[in-house]
């Protein structure tokens, strides 16, 4: 923890001015810092998983430390922002929540990714939640000014329930106000001077990773109602203003199609697939549905529509077998140790949507691509229509509080084509590109340093203040073996 | 104290800083003309003339040996474009641009021989590998040694012509960091390392009318720095994946060190006080671009190549000397440095800018045959934000300044 501690400390170091002695060169003009009108004493984060700090599929010490709301922080402090108490894991469980490193590479060149599995935060004296394990809580209840829960949507914020549900949101609440205190309560009640909202990429997100499937079990899986994500929004920043006492910069949700997770599998498949395949059938949406997509529909740069997830590179190689290893592992996953169980789950599956899976997998009319692998153009149209009413509400609610917005829709979009900064290229490629961490969803460190710049930049625009940038090269990007 | 001096020499690091002149010319080829603003093309002052102006070698009373050498002390501060407030500044290690010249003839004939070892061209930059630009550049060191045979014939009182044969060694580190991060969070990095040669000539002409008046003109070619079979090693993540993409393990470059022609003044208003003026115009426009070739690709290129598209310029020079007594002369100078380097192009090997320079020196003649000069050069370039979007550098402001004293010693014969 030190080490990690020293390293952020070193990054803000190096990221400041200091003074040159003597005989040294001198610049005309000192450095330029100010708030403006704003008083950043007491900054608050709300968020999800982006503001956690979550990455590499997972929630972990390091990723916490280095996390946007405590760069935004630590900037802050340089013209007279206050303390920011994250909920961070200890040093003992700084592998958190658990997540993804990159090992190696396959013959292939394909990245295998290996689960961390020690020193976890995971909690095994208490029943699991509904949403996974309960996570150790973190030390600091009363004054957590990090409030990022990894998959929280704006529909789920607003209720009580909610924190029995999540253990990242449970591990920020004491026993007594589990399932009694919404999320909403929780944020409003600490009375920011200066917060930052990021919140309904999960709105989308949910119901864009699962393929456009909705969870039957999960309340939180599909794509909010515009009306609700629009109530909730707008009572969360009417919460966090106060009727503009503080002020805050908001951010919008970005393209989902514009993040790796939807955007590395699919040109690989189609670069693989024999010359003889021209289209293949994929179940759409929730139900047994079936939809044939043709091979040139796979999107690959700017042409085609059809996404595939990042999860699908596992099957995809299987196209044509006789298999229906994604409907066991589905179940094993379910059910990893009652093997009658986990037939009856298969079952459940086979009848449901319907597939026979000693037909072709994925050519097959019988035995389609699961749905959840596969985002197909109707199911972007509804995704795409969601992201951009709620970014429509977003941008009316910073209007109407007066708050800096941080367009990420915009931003993640106009970086499809890549950039080179100081000497480093990036882009959104996986892996390759800088950008991305491991799950090809988060961002990496150095991702969310470039973020709370273009944040900074925007709160310095809107409100007239001089915070500086940080360095983003001293974060960083994936690690290699 | 010979002896010691060469020592001294043989220890010290041979190279010039950036700091010094526009690019990577390190303007310190004479401890009279250092105090002098660096004038002196339109003088017969000593046997540096042999840099300065083959043509007035000729013109010199007497033969001998002459040693210098300058302790340039450079810094170079960085800072990121706002709103960033973070800063860097280099830690250049103490350079000892040196120059050594000695003329032969008898005293009654018109010609003399000469040869001079000096560094007119030469830099060393050191970043780091922490600053956010260590990407661009860690550390780079150019070093040029010229050694020039040289010959100068003294057609009349009045007129001396003379020329010279460069032969140019030296060599080139450049190290940097490559972003790509190993599992204990090391970043990687290359380091391209090779010797350099090169050749060119001086030719000169020197003129004086009247005893009052002298004018030199001077044509120093270019030379062209050819690094043959330089070696490449990289520090990498092991992985098979990434080290497949870095295989080369030689380069070759090529470096320009731009031809410059310089008219120089010399006026002697009383017997105790001489006025130098120069222009000196470098024709930097050779230098299009840095580029390296390589054995094996990196990251699937078999060469680099940034443009750096240099512009001539023109470099002004004013100084004075005044012989207070028989032991004593005094001067001072000043020059100002246009720099080659257009907009968008700044890179941080050469974050270069206008450059303004003053200077002061002495001699003391310690005895009939040997003379002790000494001299200072502060030279303060002006501050130059770019966004280096050009050549591929490092955007941000610049600021360097030098401090060179230097010291010489004169034994005639």
């Amino acid at each position: 923890m030190k080490n990690i501690f020293y390293k952020f400390g070193a990054a803000a170091l190096l990221s400041s001015a200091f003074l040159f002695s003597g005989c040294d060169p001198e610049f005309e003009d000192d450095v330029q810092v100010s708030a403006g009108s704003l008083d950043l004493s007491k900054y608050v984060a709300v968020g999800n998983s982006l503001t956690a700090g979550y990455q590499d599929n997972g929630l972990y010490l390091e990723g916490q430390v280095f996390s946007y709301p405590n760069i935004l922080a630590n900037q802050f402090s340089f013209a007279g922002g206050g303390a920011f108490a994250q909920p961070l894991f200890t040093n003992e469980q700084r592998n958190g929540s658990g997540y993804l490193r990159l090992s190696g590479f396959t013959a292939t060149g394909s990245p295998i990714l290996q689960p961390v599995t020690t020193n976890l935060a995971v909690r095994t004296d208490a029943a699991p939640l509904p949403g996974g394990p309960r996570l150790a809580k973190a030390s600091n209840l009363t004054g957590i000014q990090n409030w990022g829960v990894p998959g929280i949507s704006v529909l789920a914020s607003a209720t009580p329930v909610y924190g029995g549900v999540n253990p990242y949101f449970e591990r920020l609440l004491a026993d007594n106000e589990v399932g009694q205190v919404s999320y909403v309560q929780k944020v409003v009640a600490t009375q920011p001077t200066f917060f930052s909202v990021w919140l309904g990429n999960n709105d989308v997100l949910a119901y864009a990773t699962a393929g456009g499937v909705v969870d039957q079990a999960n309340p939180f899986g599909g794509i909010t109602p515009t009306a609700t994500f629009n109530a909730v929004y707008s009572q969360l920043i009417a919460g966090l203003s106060r009727n503009k006492t503080a002020k805050g910069i908001v951010a919008t949700i970005p393209d989902v199609r514009s993040v790796p997770f939807f955007t590395t599998a699919g040109p690989v498949f189609k670069a693989g697939l024999p010359a003889a395949v021209t289209q293949f059938v994929v179940l759409t949406k929730s139900g047994a549905q079936r939809k044939v997509i043709a091979r040139d529909d796979i999107r690959v740069g700017n042409t085609g529509t059809t996404l595939f997830t990042l999860t699908s590179s596992a099957y995809l190689g299987l196209l044509g077998q006789p298999t229906g290893k994604y409907w066991r592992d589905q179940a094993r996953a379910k059910f990893p140790t009652d093997a009658a169980a986990r037939d009856q789950e298969i079952n459940r599956y086979l009848q449901t949507y319907q597939v026979d899976t000693t037909k072709m997998f994925g050519l097959s009319v019988e035995n389609p691509l699961p749905s959840a692998l596969v985002l197909d153009a109707d199911e972007q149209a509804e995704i795409e229509t969601a992201t951009n009413a709620f970014n429509a509400t977003i941008k009316a609610q910073a209007q109407t509080h007066d708050l800096a917005v941080f367009d990420a829709h915009n931003f993640f979009n106009s970086i499809q084509a890549g950039f080179t900064q100081n000497g480093v290229a990036y882009s959104p490629a996986f892996i390759t590109g800088n950008l991305f961490s491991l799950d090809g969803v988060h961002p990496t460190q150095r991702g969310y340093a470039i973020i709370a710049n273009e944040m900074i930049r925007a709160i310095n625009s809107k409100y007239g203040s001089s915070i500086p940038t940080i360095d983003v090269t001293q974060f960083r990007a994936v690690l290699f073996p | 104290m010979k002896n010691k001096f060469l020592a001294f020499l043989g220890s010290a690091v041979l190279s010039a800083s950036v700091a010094t002149a526009g690019g990577f010319q390190a303007n310190l080829q004479g401890q009279k003309q250092i105090g002098m603003g660096h004038a002196g093309t339109g003088l017969a002052l000593d046997q540096s003339s042999i840099f300065f102006n083959p043509g007035a070698l000729a013109h010199l009373r007497q033969n001998g040996i002459q040693l210098g050498v300058s302790a340039l002390n450079a810094k170079i501060a960085y800072r990121e474009p706002a709103p960033g407030i973070s800063q860097a500044q280099t830690d250049n290690p103490l350079s000892t641009p040196f120059q050594a010249y000695a003329s032969f003839g008898k005293e009654e004939s018109p010609l003399r021989f000469g040869i001079g070892v000096y560094t007119p061209y030469g830099s060393s930059v050191n970043w780091g590998t922490l600053w956010q630009g260590r990407f661009g550049l860690n550390e780079l060191t150019l070093q040029a040694i010229f050694i020039q045979p040289t010959i100068s014939y003294r057609i009349s009182d009045k007129l001396g012509f003379g020329a010279g044969f460069v032969y140019a060694t030296g060599n080139v580190n450049l190290q940097r960091s490559i972003p790509l991060q190993a599992s204990n969070y090391a970043e990687g990095q290359v380091e391209l390392d090779g010797g350099a040669s090169g050749m060119g000539f001086n030719l000169g002409v020197y003129f004086q009318p009247i005893e009052k008046l002298s004018l030199g003109l001077t044509y120093r070619s270019k030379v062209e720095m050819e690094v043959e079979d330089g070696d490449v090693s990289f520090v990498l993540p092991s992985s098979g994946l990434i080290t497949s993409q870095f295989q080369a393990t030689k380069f070759g470059a090529k470096l320009p060190l731009p031809a410059n022609i310089t008219l120089g003044i010399g006026f002697r208003p009383t017997e105790k006080l001489t006025i130098a003026a120069d222009i000196q115009h470098v024709q930097w426009s050779a230098y299009k671009a840095l580029r390296f070739d390589y054995n094996a690709g990196i990251r699937g290129e078999t060469f680099s190549e940034s443009p750096r598209n240099y512009e001539d310029v023109f470099i002004y020079r004013l100084g004075a000397q005044y012989q207070v007594s028989d032991i004593l002369a005094l001067r001072a100078g000043a020059y100002y440095d246009k720099s080659p380097v257009q907009a968008g192009y700044l890179t941080p090997e050469t974050p270069d800018a206008d450059s303004r320079g003053v200077s002061a020196g002495l001699t003391i003649a310690l005895s009939d045959r040997i003379d002790l000069d000494a001299s200072f050069l502060y030279i303060n370039k002006k501050e130059r934000t770019d966004d280096a979007s050009k050549s591929g550098g490092v955007p941000g402001t610049y600021k360097s300044v030098a401090y060179i004293p230097g010291v010489g010693l004169n034994y005639k014969f």
